[in-house]
């Protein structure tokens, strides 16, 4: 099945309950298309709604108003398994905290993945874990407890986490929030990597104007809406 | 999921929280041990105790009796005879059911003289009792005694004191004895009869009921005549077996004694001239001792007797019909006789002795008329199983019988061990539940702990449900091992409870080899309910974790 976008939002809100009563608006007729092997750069003020749009763009999060498809799916649609299901084959996550589970091996962090709904035998999950893990240069740590690397290497273990079951759009909340220049560098050229190898979509929110700058495109979030495509605010 | 992927995560998640999750258990496995424990017990005391002392599926029914005029009177019913012991027979769920004689002629024993030094008289009241209804309570008291008698050398003798306790001297050697094996219908016995007297089995001939059967006795004679009896000894008592030697009737000593295990019953006190018989075989209630220890052995000056296996083939001397407190039977009406003990049952009277029936029956018969076949004064039941004693006691009921006062105190003491099992069962099950509700703590910190990697499973594919059954098999995981954990202490705790019985309370009475019996059952019953009592416990916390909503926990930084 070939599609024409890979999000697609027309008239996007999403509004959360407050505590005390009414409602605050995080987003809020959010227009967007992004195309697929596009890397798109999420950019604005701390509370603009970044990562509320990419909450929703990964299908963790449902509540929304308007139109939401990606690669041709309507997400408020699926069923809460389904939903899972969807996650698990279409979606990679990285986070600023690379959230690895402590408890696991570097290795069995990367295939945890595979433990949720995918039929893949044990075999092909291990052979492309260490696939993953070689592509990110971290070939040698499969046995490592996770907390044993640094930020920077901790973030690849995540990616290739996020890359096991090749989904086709990468959702990254501040992947470089976390790390100092050099390492965010690294990060980015891997991003270009996947994304040469594999065409994967990459959605991403920064801070950082030099990863900004390095997307393929730049969506600025005020207040909930898009106020622009650049790198300062209009 | 993937059940290894399941095990291998919740494995992670129980290390990354190994102590908190350690102290979570230590309710769990205290109420698993607890609940083994007090299984075991109960069951224990039932089997090895309660079921030893007071065979339990059996019970002990009289016609009902009502106050009149300050006597105990049975009235408005048929007299308790063969076809109503039948008619109880077969209520469902007896197995046999057998008739009770008690004495009704006067007589007095003797004896003790070879524990005590000196002999004890007394007053002596007998119950008839069938011997099959108590062979097995016999048998089972006996194996259970654990006394290891026989010695692993063979011991020389002459006579049966020469023996430990338990043996007997049998051709020169000290042998173990069975003593149950003895408690027969039929010893070698002669009763002595007249020409109206009814021999329930045989006729009467010779002066004593001969069965057809049996072999015919052997006459002997004594050196001297019993008199009052208090001068009788049992090694003079052997007596010689005698030929008639002239056409008159008279009766020649040979060389030979009574046969072993015999000795020589003189027909009357005056006279030397008897048959060569076995020791009536008699039954003690175990309580005589614990009578004779606490009441009597002070006052008497006496040391108290150890146990119960020593008092095994102690003989003692009985004169049927002659009393310390009413008519003696006529002189020549009268004989003494040897008995020897031969068990232990709580069946037997409390301060008496229990006989074979037939023996009963005919000295009532001789000295008191009765009619051999006459009534019995209380039935004997034994039931299917103890499940069934209660339908057969209602039935039982209603047919005019009730309960004596025996079978009382074992139905009580049947109801108290079994209602102090079910409050400890209760008590280890809310130890359990308060388990629980640690458990349910734990978890719900836990899950509070994990939140952030709960919601990063979520993202990467888990469903809700996944989240719960991997908080679930964690806490049935750890039911699981609580619960090993808690049968091994339960079990260990026994073996320790029994090694200090053993050590502390080895002159006690009754004491069984172990006090406790772990059904097959039991065991993985216990698993279980930790199992059920931590999977509960982590049943409100699994729900809320399968909840959390990723999106709002990925926001807390
Ligand atoms: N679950 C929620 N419930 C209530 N309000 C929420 C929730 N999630 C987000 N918001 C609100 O929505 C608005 C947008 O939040 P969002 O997290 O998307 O901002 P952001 O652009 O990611 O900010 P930052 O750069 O600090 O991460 C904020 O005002 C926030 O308070
Ligand atoms: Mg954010």
């Amino acid at each position: 099945m070939t599609v024409a976008a890979a999000v697609e939002a027309r008239g996007l809100r999403r509004q959360f309950p407050l505590d005390g009563g009414g409602t605050v608006t995080a987003l809020d007729d959010v227009d967007l298309h992004i195309a697929p092997g596009e890397i798109v750069a999420v950019v604005g003020r701390s509370g603009a709604g970044k990562s509320t749009l990419l909450n929703l763009i990964g299908a963790i999060d449902r509540g929304y108003e308007g139109e939401l498809t990606v690669f041709g799916q309507e997400l408020r649609r699926l069923s809460e398994r389904e939903l899972a299901r969807f996650r698990n084959r279409q979606i990679g996550f990285v986070f600023q905290s690379f959230n690895l589970l402590p408890g696991l091996t570097v290795g069995d962090n990367v295939m945890l993945p595979a433990s949720f709904g995918a039929d893949m035998p044990d075999v092909l999950v291990r052979r492309r874990a260490h696939h993953l893990l070689d592509e990110v240069g971290l070939g040698d740590r499969f046995n490592q407890p996770p907390l044993q690397l640094s930020g920077g290497e901790r973030q690849r273990v995540a990616i290739a986490r996020a890359l096991l079951l090749e989904p086709p759009l990468l959702v990254c909340d501040e992947p470089t929030g976390s790390l100092d220049t050099a390492t965010a560098d690294q990060i980015l050229q891997l991003f270009r990597e996947i994304r040469e190898k594999r065409g994967t979509t990459l959605v991403m929110v920064t801070h950082d104007p030099a990863v900004a700058r390095s997307a393929d495109r730049l969506v600025r979030l005020e207040r909930g809406r898009i106020v622009g495509t650049t790198l300062e605010a209009p | 999921m993937k059940l290894r992927r399941l095990v291998q995560l919740t494995l992670q998640n129980l290390r990354t929280s190994r102590v908190r999750t350690l102290l979570a258990m230590v309710g769990i496995v205290v109420g698993t041990a607890l609940l083994m424990f007090f299984l075991g017990l109960g069951q224990g005391l039932r089997e090895r105790v309660l079921n030893r002392i007071f065979p339990v599926n059996q019970l002990e029914l009289e016609p009902r009796s009502v106050q009149l005029f300050g006597t105990q009177q049975v009235v408005g019913q048929a007299p308790l005879d063969d076809s109503r012991i039948k008619q109880l027979a077969q209520l469902p769920g007896v197995v046999r059911a057998f008739g009770k004689r008690k004495s009704a002629f006067p007589a007095r024993l003797w004896g003790g003289r070879e524990l005590l030094g000196y002999n004890l008289f007394t007053e002596a009241f007998f119950d008839g009792m069938p011997v099959e209804i108590l062979r097995g309570e016999l048998e089972a008291f006996e194996k259970g005694d654990g006394t290891s008698a026989a010695a692993k050398r063979p011991l020389r003798c002459d006579v049966d004191l020469d023996c430990p306790v338990g043996a007997a001297c049998q051709d020169a050697i000290c042998q173990r004895v069975v003593w149950s094996q003895h408690w027969r219908e039929s010893p070698v016995l002669a009763l002595p009869c007249g020409k109206n007297d009814d021999c329930q089995s045989g006729t009467c001939a010779d002066g004593h009921c001969q069965s057809a059967q049996a072999p015919p006795l052997v006459r002997c004679l004594l050196e001297k005549s019993a008199g009052n009896g208090r001068d009788l000894e049992f090694d003079a008592e052997r007596g010689l077996t005698a030929r008639a030697c002239d056409a008159a009737g008279g009766w020649c000593k040979t060389a030979v004694p009574c046969p072993e295990r015999m000795y020589c019953a003189a027909d009357h006190p005056d006279t030397t001239l008897g048959y060569c018989e076995e020791p009536l075989p008699a039954v003690i209630n175990p309580l005589l001792l614990e009578v004779f220890n606490t009441d009597m052995a002070r006052s008497l000056g006496a040391v108290p007797v150890g146990s119960l296996a020593v008092l095994y083939g102690v003989r003692f001397h009985v004169a049927f019909g002659d009393s310390f407190f009413t008519q003696d039977a006529a002189r020549p009406m009268q004989q003494y006789k040897q008995a020897q003990v031969v068990g232990f049952s709580r069946k037997a009277p409390e301060l008496g002795v229990a006989l074979p029936l037939p023996v009963v029956q005919h000295w009532n018969h001789r000295l008191r008329g009765d009619d051999p076949r006459g009534p019995y004064d209380a039935v004997l039941l034994e039931t299917a199983d103890n499940e069934a004693v209660p339908q057969v006691f209602t039935a039982a009921e209603s047919l005019g019988f009730s309960l004596s006062r025996k079978s009382q105190a074992a139905r009580t003491a049947g109801a108290v061990i079994f209602f102090t099992a079910l409050g400890l069962v209760l008590l280890a099950l809310v130890v359990l539940a308060v388990a629980g509700v640690q458990i349910a703590q734990t978890f719900a910190m836990l899950v509070h702990e994990r939140r952030r990697e709960i919601a990063v499973l979520r993202a990467i594919g888990a469903t809700g449900s996944d989240v719960a059954v991997l908080i679930l098999g964690e806490a049935a995981l750890l039911g699981l091992l609580g619960g090993i954990a808690g049968v091994t202490l339960a079990w260990l705790g026994a073996l320790g409870v029994d090694a200090a019985a053993q050590h502390w309370l080895a002159k006690v009475p009754f004491l069984p080899e172990g006090f406790f019996v772990f059904p097959t059952w039991s065991a993985p019953l216990a698993m279980a309910v930790s199992l059920v009592c931590c999977v509960l416990g982590a049943a409100v916390p699994a729900r809320r974790a399968s909840r959390l909503d990723p999106a709002r926990v990925l926001a807390e930084a």
